[in-house]
């Protein structure tokens, strides 16, 4: 009876120190709105500078909050989505994926969305940064031929999925409807030399992998979740060869890397390295020395490596089907002199039999 | 002029209303009127026949709805009733309300002249009305309200009452769902002193 | 009816009207009767709806036809059109206000038309816009089945005949064989405008929201509410597509046809 009691006081201070521990798991300063950090915009508008990926917007360097416009045009165009087969994407601003937003914490966000008069389907915006109905989906609808605007107020530090969230949505995302928002932190993150920017997504096409000519989503098989392509940005080979990535050894490099989906998590991972500093989920938690990284359809992730040797490096989900069959494959080319004491090669010989091979046994007669 | 367009709407229905679009929808009201939708010709609950266009001239506050409506309408009418009162007592006069069925295929003259004495309303100051002749649908659409019949009978639909200019041009507009917005009175008050 | 006609009689004698040479008269044909499960749903319920015949054009109505009814009716040119009916982008493209400049006029289906202006045009033919019901009953037929709207390869083939024609405009009546009622082009060439397109969705509250406002598909996850089929995609577009639209908006990829009752004459 004691030791039962005993147990139940151990078990009830336990519970007690795990609560505890969770409501004080340390916030990073400077991840989330406080009065201080977040009070009305100052000085001028500014007007986000908007790049194609892999390119990232530059870190941001001012200490006070802003309002901040970013122009995003809803365009369905005919793109490629591997050599010789193209699709009909669904875009923002042309890309897959639209273009990398970034923003400090506190910054006021002003989204024009206009819709291209070529198109055909009524598009708007969900941004997972958007604390709001539908993310600003609701009050971002706009028709071809319209433009839309909404605001928004920064509340919490992350990297962000966006989306078009027009019904049907999983049709909208299937099509590369997706890109990605940096809310900085207050001081922002630590430095780093090169940054990157890579979305996931898959196409349902209704020809075979590689089937040349204009593909077209293939209702089946988006409902089946089998997607025939698994590619970053947008298409099979948008970072390898002539467009992998480059980077010099000593260096550190940053992906921010999401999962557009719409319906596979990634396993992403680099072949050849350790995520030195990650920030799962895209969130403000660090963990560090990580191999492969859950990103969920809508989900992101901060990934950092300090490069020490040279090298090609391969961008993967490890999931392997889609890295060798679907074209979930990027490059990234590290220049430098040789690290013997960190990697090197050995030997790579024959070596003697330790005896004969037994015979096959030949029932096959 | 009216009772003359009132009385050949009476005795050759097919031509009255481009005769009262020459009458009445001149071209002097302005682009965004909401008279200016194709002829349409109403009769209220006490039998009498107008042209829509021939209302122009003073605000009013203009609607839709249909007789055997269980909820929405009825809280409409109501709402309008409140409005009415509230305006007097703002310092306003009562406003001319009409109000349009979008099921004419039963709201007969019997049913208007019901549904007005249930909820005690009366021509020409709330005037429950249905299309003679004329598309409805445009009416609607102008004014915002959408309607689409259910196949167990009612419609689905939804309300928008709006507060005209005297030249027609919506200047306000309220759900009428059980409140009066005092937002929406102000509107009109202030629309009948402009108006003077 | 009567005044319609009334006011084509009158309009007839008062304005000379040139028949354009390749304005093809419009066709009606007759529907039957008969059972429609729609794809809409009443709230969270199934709706069977008992379909009355009814007359329907056997095509969409195509730019020579509607020049043909701008000639005849100049209050819907462009230019001449009430701010309250037409937004910037009506007929837009058109050459001049009665002209599309387009050689296969005869052959295209008007699109870049507001609602407003389609239901005057099925009024000067005694007719009307069809209801989303009789669209959704006439295009639910192929040309062997009433009731097609299962096939997944029909669907698929839908959503990407839709698809493909990005950034383009639609192509020309008359491309693929008629569906078992003799109706043509009603799935894959345009979205179409119908009456009751703008209260097709309850509202979050149960009312509806005005039309364009989108209602329930606004919210994101909100076609999961909104249709008995949530995997008929190319519905799903379609329904998005009218659903965003106001009455007096256009849209390159949106025209029309009319209804009327069967039996009236052509």
């Amino acid at each position: 009876m004691k030791r039962i009691l005993a147990t139940a006081i151990t078990l009830a201070i336990g519970c007690a120190a795990l609560a505890s521990n969770a409501h004080a798991s340390p916030l990073p300063a400077g991840w989330t709105c406080t009065p201080a950090l977040c009070g009305a915009p100052q000085g001028k508008p500014i007007v986000e500078q908007l790049l194609p990926p892999p390119e990232v917007p530059a870190p941001i360097t001012r200490h006070y909050p802003a309002k901040v416009i970013v122009n995003l045009e809803a365009r369905e165009v005919v793109g490629t989505l591997a050599d010789g087969v193209k699709y009909d994407f669904y875009t923002f601003n042309g890309t897959v994926p639209g273009p990398m937003i970034r923003v400090r914490v506190g910054d006021t966000v002003e989204i024009r969305l206009k819709n291209a008069h070529s198109d055909h389907m009524p598009h708007n915006i969900d941004l997972h940064a958007v604390m709001g109905t539908g993310g600003g989906a609701a009050n971002s609808i706009v028709i071809p031929g319209h433009e839309g605007a909404f605001e928004f107020k920064a509340l919490h530090a992350g990297f962000f999925v966006y989306h078009c969230a027009m019904a049907p949505a999983a049709v909208h995302i299937a099509n590369g409807m997706y890109g990605a928002i940096m809310v900085e932190p207050a001081d922002g993150l630590p430095k780093v030399d090169k940054e990157f920017y890579v979305m996931q997504g898959e196409f349902y096409t209704q020809g075979a992998y590689m089937q040349p000519g204009l593909q077209s989503l293939d209702m089946t098989k988006l409902l089946d979740e089998q997607p025939t392509y698994v590619v970053f940005n947008g298409r099979v080979g948008s970072l390898t060869g002539e467009h992998a990535l480059h980077a010099k050894e000593g260096q550190t490099v940053r992906f921010f890397f999401a999962n557009g989906g719409p319906n596979l998590t990634s396993s992403f991972h680099m072949i050849g390295g350790i995520w030195n500093t990650v920030w799962p989920w895209g969130g403000s938690n660090e963990d560090h020395n990580v191999q492969t990284i859950s990103v969920p359809p809508g989900g992101a992730v901060i990934a950092d490596m300090k490069l020490v040797v040279p090298g090609t490096f391969m961008l993967v989900d490890h999931a392997a089907v889609r890295m060798f069959n679907k074209g979930a494959l990027g490059q990234l080319v590290v220049s430098g002199p040789e690290q013997p004491t960190l990697y090197r090669a050995l030997w790579n010989r024959p070596f003697a039999p330790a005896g004969a091979m037994p015979a096959a046994a030949s029932s096959a007669h | 002029m009216r009772s003359m367009i009132v009385l050949l709407c009476g005795t050759l229905l097919g031509a009255c209303t481009l005769v009262a679009a020459a009458a009445s929808a001149p071209s002097s009201l302005p682009a965004t009127s909401i008279y200016r939708i194709p002829p349409l010709t109403l009769m209220n609950q006490n039998g009498q026949t107008f042209t829509f266009a021939s209302l122009a001239g003073k605000p009013r506050l203009l609607g839709m709805f249909y007789a055997s409506c269980q909820m929405a309408c009825p809280v409409e009418i109501e709402t309008l009733k409140q409005v009415e009162h509230q305006v007097v007592k703002a310092g306003g006069q009562p406003i001319p309300v009409l109000l349009v069925t979008f099921d004419p295929a039963h709201d007969d003259l019997a049913a208007l002249k019901k549904a007005a004495a249930q909820h005690h309303v009366s021509a020409p100051e709330f005037q429950l009305s249905r299309a003679l002749s004329g598309d409805i649908g445009m009416l609607g659409g102008v004014l915002g309200v959408s309607w689409r019949p259910l196949p167990g009978g009612g419609f689905q639909h939804n309300v928008v009452v709006a507060l005209l200019d005297r030249a027609g041009r919506i200047i306000a507009t309220d759900p009428a769902n059980g409140r009066a917005d005092p937002a929406f009175v102000a509107a009109i008050v202030r629309e009948e002193r402009a108006a003077h | 009816m009567l005044r319609a006609l009334m006011g084509l009689l009158l309009l007839a004698a008062l304005m000379p009207r040139p028949a354009p040479a390749d304005a093809a008269a419009p066709r009606f044909v007759t529907v039957p009767g008969g059972q429609l499960v729609s794809s809409l749903l009443d709230g969270t319920r199934t709706v069977t709806v008992q379909m009355a015949p009814f007359a329907m054009l056997e095509e969409p109505v195509t730019e020579a036809q509607f020049a043909a009814f701008l000639r005849a009716h100049p209050e819907w040119q462009r230019g001449h059109i009430a701010v309250l009916f037409a937004g910037p982008n009506y007929l837009a493209s058109w050459l001049t206000p009665t002209d599309p400049g387009d050689a296969q006029a005869a052959r295209r289906p008007v699109t870049d038309v507001s609602w407003f202006a389609a239901r005057a045009y099925c009024d000067s033919l005694q007719a009307e816009l069809p209801s989303w019901y009789q669209w959704e009953y006439a295009a639910a037929a192929s040309s062997s089945n009433r009731d097609a709207r299962a096939n997944m390869a029909r669907r698929n083939a839908i959503l990407a005949a839709l698809m493909h024609v990005t950034g383009q405009r639609p192509g020309l009546i008359g491309q693929r064989p008629a569906n078992v009622y003799g109706l043509r082009d009603l799935n894959r060439l345009i979205w179409e405008w119908v009456s009751d397109y703008g209260a097709m969705f309850p509202d979050v509250n149960g009312d509806v929201g005005s039309a364009g406002s989108g209602s329930v598909l606004r919210l994101c996850g909100g076609a999961a509410l909104a249709f008995r089929d949530p995997s008929d995609y190319a519905l799903a577009e379609r329904v998005a597509a009218l659903s965003m639209l106001a009455p007096a908006d256009s849209s390159p990829f949106v025209g029309f046809r009319c209804v009327r009752k069967p039996g009236d004459s052509p």
